[in-house]
């Protein structure tokens, strides 16, 4: 009995191992260049947002100017790192679920070579003015055809894994991870042949772009890190779920209200009174699938406090459901028709509440996932907990920035807008203050992901720790005053203790 | 639960909302059914034909490429859902002459001749719905509105009225070149060095027609004027 179970659990590690070593480069790839462009992006996003409180900086040169570099700035944050981020975590964990090994690893990197020649060409693309001028789709037409392609080429293996998969228990991870990929191209096609190849009416245009913006965060960005959360919280701390039902319940409510989302976005405008009302009940709404996969996967964590406690996984994790209820009482707060969605419809509380989801929530759970992973995939552990915290507090105190100034500073702005008996130039003065800060949080930002790239890379190229210890964010002066564990250790395994 | 199932339940559950709220509003909006002007409302009869001139497929485009819409928005909400249309030169203008107060909120032909209604995302300036108006009526005192906005795009500083400005130049949208006879009538009022002017470019051009047509002055026909019915003498 006892000999029966060790060989199954040694087939199992093999397994594990063999599924690790398959996508080693696949998923490397997909975070480095995914850090790459979130550096890229956080530097275009500094320049942006130094623009609108000094707008002479840089301003003769056409390339740089306000309107080019903020939309490639959220599109890189976009396309270059949120999307392989998630590719990198959906790849991993649907093979890691389905227990099959990766066969397409060469399709895979083939394709996510195509993916960032596309954003970058998309990102040159807005910079030399080829824009078209559509919120979160500005890359030149061309692009997004590319992109698609290239999509279902890295994620097509991912689905065939999980048909052929051994028959079994669907886990609530792998859910989320087949929908969000399900609704990527549906979202994606929908929004791109009705802006771009089937002349519409623009007005309904302009609502299907902010319904686009919308279904991207809550129906690909969302389902994918509450997946991964849901992955790791048991995972990590060895304990079950809380709730299954609550897990459940979560996912459908999230799949029935989240599509309906977005268009409160043209509150006012000449489309179908419906629509603005139904975005912003559903925008509202979302606060209930939220708030379920952070209660039940915090309570998760929260059964093994000690772990939570130093894994580096778990704590960024948790800062990014803590994120995620935020944004989650954000969707409400701002989305009242009547009080706050008239202050919020054009100010700046919009971008915060997207600077909010793609990072503040859904790249803090990438972080933590891809600490996660990438000891597996290269086999070496992470080389210092003091990069790993550098990160973690800058990224925290960064977001915590951007998102109180810009939910906040935007409703400041929007009192100003809509007190129409003052001149307009008093409502534009108030934006100032919260510009100037939001563009200290970015430099905060950038300079936390220039250590989470540098480690990345260091890791990809495999000069990580030779331990079997995890790399933990213990105190150093817990255990030793120097700090033993967590430094490099370039002595190995056998002098970590 | 199979995989299809659970495909048919993402289908069921995001599938409605597609259909409902994207698709077919996108159909039903695409040939919007012409207006029948009315004898008794509107004083004539016919078709009510949204005017506008200018270079709008070409300077809307200028205008979406070098993200003018981030921060002007092109939305004068009704009432219920802001206060846009409280402000004096936003929807119109609050006395235009003879014709009194002829603000009202934007309807679905004030986009005519273009391909995505530039909405917008952030009000950081002022809304542009009726800019063109605006500037005729009340800042291009004096001389053209072309020369004023030239003058703004390529420093909105410039204008002591507007020091405060946050707009970005747009100098690139505009050449230096050698003077040969006599200046050009639509070059800029600043030092370019001597022989030298500095005048607007292709781009510039067709974005300063496309601003100028965004305009609020046409009479609405009856069926989408939603002002409160004027009172006698007022």
């Amino acid at each position: 009995m006892s000999s029966a179970t060790t060989s199954s659990s040694e087939q199992d590690a093999l397994l594990r191992a063999g599924i690790d070593r398959s996508l080693r480069h696949p998923v490397m790839f997909f975070l480095t260049s995914g850090a790459a462009w979130l550096a890229v992006s956080i530097l275009l996003g500094i320049i942006a947002s130094a623009k609108v409180h000094s707008p002479g900086l840089l301003s003769s040169c056409a390339w740089l100017t306000y309107g080019r570099v903020f939309p490639a700035h959220l599109n890189a944050l976009v396309y270059g790192w949120g999307m392989q981020a998630a590719f990198a975590v959906i790849i991993w964990l649907m093979a890691r679920l389905s227990r099959k090994e990766c066969t397409m690893t060469g399709t895979i990197l083939t394709a996510g070579h195509l993916w960032n020649l596309g954003v970058s060409l998309g990102v040159i693309g807005i910079l030399s003015g080829n824009g078209t001028g559509i919120p979160w789709m500005e890359f030149p037409t061309f692009a997004w055809p590319v992109l698609l392609i290239s999509y279902i080429a890295i994620l097509i293996g991912s689905f065939i894994q999980f048909r052929v998969r051994p028959e079994g228990h669907v886990y609530i991870s792998q859910w989320y991870l087949l929908a969000a990929m399900i609704w990527f191209p549906w979202i994606f096609i929908t929004a791109n042949t009705l802006l771009h190849c089937i002349p519409g009416h623009p007005v309904m245009g302009a609502a299907i772009s902010a319904w686009f913006r919308s279904a991207i965060i809550f129906l690909f960005f969302m389902p994918v890190a509450i997946g991964a959360a849901y992955y790791l919280a048991p995972k990590v701390t060895g304990r079950p779920i809380f709730s299954y039902s609550l897990a459940k319940l979560g996912f459908w409510s999230l799949a029935i209200i989240a599509p309906w989302a977005g268009m409160q976005k043209l509150t006012g405008a000449p489309i179908p009174y419906f629509l603005p009302y139904l975005g912003a009940a559903a925008t509202a709404l979302i606060f209930v699938p939220a708030a379920t996969a952070a209660y039940n996967t915090i309570r998760t964590m929260l059964s093994a406090e000690e772990t939570l406690a130093v894994s580096p996984s778990l704590r960024f994790t948790v800062a990014g459901i803590t994120g995620l209820v935020v944004l989650a009482a954000a969707a409400v707060f701002l989305n009242l028709p009547g009080s706050t969605l008239p202050l919020t419809q054009f100010s700046l509380s919009g971008y915060g509440f997207e600077i909010l989801a793609i990072y503040g929530f859904f790249s803090l759970v990438m972080f933590g996932t891809a600490y996660f992973i990438v000891p597996r995939v290269t086999r070496r552990e992470w080389l210092s907990s003091r990069l790993i915290k550098i990160h973690f507090l800058f990224s925290v105190y960064g977001i915590i920035t951007v998102a109180l100034i810009t939910l906040f500073g935007g409703l400041q702005q929007g009192i100003g807008q809509e007190d129409w008996k003052q001149p307009w130039a008093a409502a534009a003065s108030r934006a100032y203050p919260y510009a100037v800060a939001n563009t200290v949080a970015w430099i905060l930002i950038l300079f936390s992901n220039l250590f989470f790239l540098l480690h990345l890379a260091l890791m990809w190229i495999g000069l990580g720790r030779r331990s079997s210890h995890p790399t933990l964010l213990q105190s150093a002066h817990a255990s030793s005053p120097h700090g033993a564990e967590g430094d490099i250790d370039n002595a190995g395994p056998a002098t970590t203790h | 639960m199979s995989l299809r199932t659970f495909i048919l339940g993402l289908s069921a559950s995001f599938g409605v909302a597609w259909l409902a709220i994207v698709v077919i509003p996108f159909f039903k909006m695409r040939n919007l059914e012409p207006i029948q002007l009315d004898e008794v409302a509107d004083g004539t009869t016919g078709i009510f034909y949204p005017k506008r001139t200018g270079r709008i497929a070409d300077g809307s485009r200028v205008y979406a490429q070098n993200g003018c819409y981030l921060c002007h928005s092109q939305l004068v909400r009704p009432t219920y859902a802001g206060n846009d249309l409280f402000r004096p030169d936003w929807g119109g203008l609050k006395s235009d002459g003879d014709r009194g107060d002829t603000r009202r909120e934007t309807n679905a032909y004030d986009f005519t001749g273009e391909k995505f209604a530039q909405i917008g995302v952030t009000r950081m300036g002022p809304d542009l719905s009726n800019l063109g108006r605006r500037l005729d009526a009340l800042h291009a005192k004096g001389e053209s509105p072309e020369a004023w906005l030239y003058s703004f795009l390529y420093n909105p500083r410039s204008n002591p009225e507007h020091w405060k400005s946050t707009c970005p130049p747009q100098p690139f949208l505009f050449v230096k070149r050698e003077i040969k006879g006599n200046p050009s009538p639509d070059a800029l009022p600043v030092n370019a060095g001597e022989g030298f002017e500095i005048v607007p470019g292709p781009d510039a051009k067709a974005l300063v027609s496309y601003l100028l047509s965004l305009k609020k002055d046409q009479k609405v026909p009856a069926v989408l004027n939603f002002a409160p019915a004027k009172k006698a003498g007022s």
